[in-house]
């Protein structure tokens, strides 16, 4: 270890202003663990930090003491930041997304007749879209999101989204979900549609009587009529969910492993984000093999092991330094086809990151760099 | 009986996100084509503008949503739930015309591709339409479908959506669909979800989980594909010298994936230990693209071969 006062990473300052952080990338390359992290390093530095999270690992809910099933965010314990020998001036929750929760808290605050709450929550439909896992978790992604902001109970949110694909699905959803709240669109489906777009109303009532029978169009048009009060409401929401992800208010990250399939998947949501014109913060390449500074060879182990094992364990060595090298030359790819792109590589820290100690070393992993140890786009690695 | 993996018409390869299902699912294709099978390799992507990672690792374009030729017994063909709207419409609405004409309104485009469990319904139709598809003398088109799944959470959305559309809607065009649709996905015969997981504890967990929540939703899960599972040449003894040697040196190099296969062999024992079955165990490779993909070809053409020898 040098004594050398390490440097803030590119990822510091947005830990530091920005009221939203979204993290996305490939599947399977540590979102969850990194987001969880960020928030920690964030709560460290005195912000009130809330982690969403959608898919999140069962292990790492459990070492933050988190429960898995909550109506609300769940407050890390201090104690058990100080168990862990970590110092935290600010709070640090976090909370994995209960779409049923999001819609239910969404139709209480949107309807302005109490009356008809009991009467939504109770149709049939509304039941059946709640309590779908799918493509619920974008919508409510978006909505909660929204609320979290909007409620100013946190000073940021860090959101874990799925993997890439449907991430996508979640950048989406708002506009989706305004597009076809468009009143136009809805009035079609409702009863009584006429003027202008009568002969649309027309043809979409034959085509749903046909595909769907006749009593569940009448249901359908029931469910659209009672939520059609909340129509403005909710594209509105969207509508502000979509202007704050682009504003200077918020940030994304990606966060990648350095596998080829991984490294093109970010490629290709990078060229997304551009296309929706977000803010785009830099990536993190996790769980890199990239560093080999300060390691010893594996002769180092001569006379403690037998000779045999230790011929095996030397081409573990010679494996690892293959990695490295190849690690190294992914991470000049990348960035060489997004120039000027902000970057950083974490290490890869043995085990999964399974408690606070591990994420607390991961957080300092994203806050600095560690002079002639770490890499990044502006201190390239060398041998 | 379990039928052998050659006579199933719809292999649904499934898993935890970053764990090569798209390659062990090209690989798996390419090996049961290289069999004489007629196959079919399918992506369901979320619409007509999505990236297909499976047919950039077949080496297709993969933009269009009819099949496309791979090579002379492989195609390959993504699963777009538009697709799968028209398709339906054409069947359920007395005129093609009409169909037509739906598709082109934006309000019901919109509202196929909005409303919750519409889309995966889509795609349900499309993979049924393929998997019937026939050539004019009778014959199935492709024998086999091996249908790459997305991650886990719209995995189990996929097998959730049937049965809560038909709780919704019980009569009617849609739900005889539908039920067609369940018809082969409960088929045991017909249908197999193989779960590719890394030797890992937490995607051990997540694919233990993937593959009770499958079941529960009547989805036949054949068992699990470790994949990617790292060198191990030492026995009992010398990784007991080699842990005490390590923890008086722990910053050598080539400790981390000494640990890894540590960690590795451990995972694969908890995976077993919850009764498992375990399909294939596929080797860590250091190569990628064509190479990779030609290595793992063969390795499951010889561990699946017991399987396949009913094939002539």
């Amino acid at each position: 270890m040098n004594a050398r006062v390490p440097r803030r990473s590119f990822v510091a300052p947005h830990l530091e202003d920005r009221r939203v952080i979204v993290v996305c990338g490939p599947g399977g390359v540590g979102k969850t663990t990194t987001s969880a992290a960020l928030g920690l390093r964030a709560a460290m530095q005195g912000r009130r930090v809330l982690v969403l999270t959608i898919d999140p690992a069962r292990r790492l809910a459990e070492a933050m003491g988190v429960p898995a099933n909550s109506d609300e965010p769940t407050r890390v314990d201090p104690a058990r930041f100080a168990a862990a020998g970590i110092e935290v001036p600010g709070e640090l929750y976090a909370w994995m997304l209960d779409p049923g929760t999001v819609f239910d808290g969404m139709v209480r605050r949107l309807t302005k007749d109490p009356t008809k709450v009991d009467e939504i929550m109770k149709n049939r439909l509304y039941r059946h879209v709640k309590n779908l896992v799918a493509g619920m978790q974008e919508y409510t992604a978006a909505e909660a999101l929204y609320s979290f902001v909007e409620s100013k109970r946190f000073d940021l949110v860090v959101l874990d989204t799925p993997p890439s694909r449907n991430a996508l699905d979640f950048l989406d959803a708002p506009r989706r979900l305004s597009s076809f709240l468009d009143e136009r669109i809805v009035s079609i489906f409702l009863p009584k549609g006429g003027g202008f777009f009568r002969a649309a109303s027309q043809l979409v009532e034959s085509v749903f009587a046909r595909i769907f029978g006749d009593g569940f169009f009448k249901e359908l048009q029931g469910f659209l009529s009672a939520f059609s009060g909340m129509f403005d409401g909710m594209r509105e929401h969207a509508v502000k969910v979509r202007t704050l992800l682009g504003s200077d208010e918020s940030t994304f990250l990606i966060v990648t492993g350095m596998e080829p399939e991984a490294v093109s998947e970010s490629l290709f949501f990078r060229a997304k984000l551009r296309e929706l014109g977000v803010g785009f913060a830099g990536y993190i390449l996790n769980r890199s093999w990239a560093y080999t500074r300060g390691l010893m060879p594996p002769a180092t182990l001569e006379g403690l092991v037998p000779a045999e094992t230790l011929a095996k364990f030397v081409t573990f060595g010679q494996e690892e330094a293959r990695r490295a090298k190849m690690d190294r030359a992914r991470l000049q790819t990348l960035l060489a086809q997004d120039i000027g792109a902000e970057a950083l590589a974490t290490p890869n820290l043995g085990g999964a990151v399974e408690d606070l100690a591990g994420l607390a070393l991961l957080a300092d992993e994203l806050g600095f760099h560690h002079e002639d140890e770490r890499p990044s786009s502006s201190h390239p690695i060398v041998e | 009986m379990t039928p052998s993996t050659a006579s199933l018409r719809a292999i649904l390869v499934t898993g935890k996100g970053g764990v090569g299902k798209t390659t062990f699912a090209a690989a798996l294709a390419r090996s049961l084509a290289g069999r004489g099978l007629r196959v079919l390799a399918a992506e369901l992507v979320g619409s007509a503008e999505a990236d297909s990672p499976l047919a950039r690792t077949l080496g297709v374009s993969g933009t269009v949503d009819e099949p496309q030729s791979v090579s002379s017994d492989l195609s390959f063909a993504r699963i777009v739930p538009s697709a799968g709207h028209l398709s339906f419409l054409r069947t359920a609405l007395p005129m093609k015309v009409m169909a037509d004409a739906a598709m082109k309104s934006s309000a019901i485009r919109r509202f196929l591709m909005a409303a919750p469990s519409l889309p995966e319904m889509g795609a349900l139709y499309r993979l049924l339409e393929l998997v019937e598809a026939k050539h004019t003398d009778g014959s199935p088109r492709y024998q086999t479908l091996v249908v790459d799944l997305p991650a886990t959470g719209h995995a189990l959305a996929l097998a959730q959506v049937p049965a809560s559309i038909l709780d919704v809607i019980p009569h009617g065009p849609i739900a005889d669909a539908v039920r067609r649709g369940l018809g082969l996905l409960y088929d045991r015969s017909r249908t197999a979800a193989f779960v590719v997981t890394l030797p890992e504890m937490l995607p051990v967990s997540e694919s233990l989980e993937l593959s009770r929540a499958l079941e529960k939703h009547k989805i036949p899960v054949r068992g699990f594909v470790i994949n990617r599972m790292p060198w191990d040449p030492f026995d009992a003894e010398q990784r007991k010298s080699l842990d005490r040697a390590l923890a008086a040196h722990p910053n050598v190099l080539g400790a981390r994936l000494f640990r890894r296969s540590d960690r590795a062999k451990r995972a694969k024992e908890r995976l077993l230990a919850s009764g498992a079955t375990v399909l294939a165990e596929l080797d860590e490779r250091g190569d990628e693209g064509t190479a990779l993909m030609d290595a793992l070809t063969a390795e499951l053409a010889r561990v699946l071969v017991g399987d396949l020898a009913g094939v002539s």
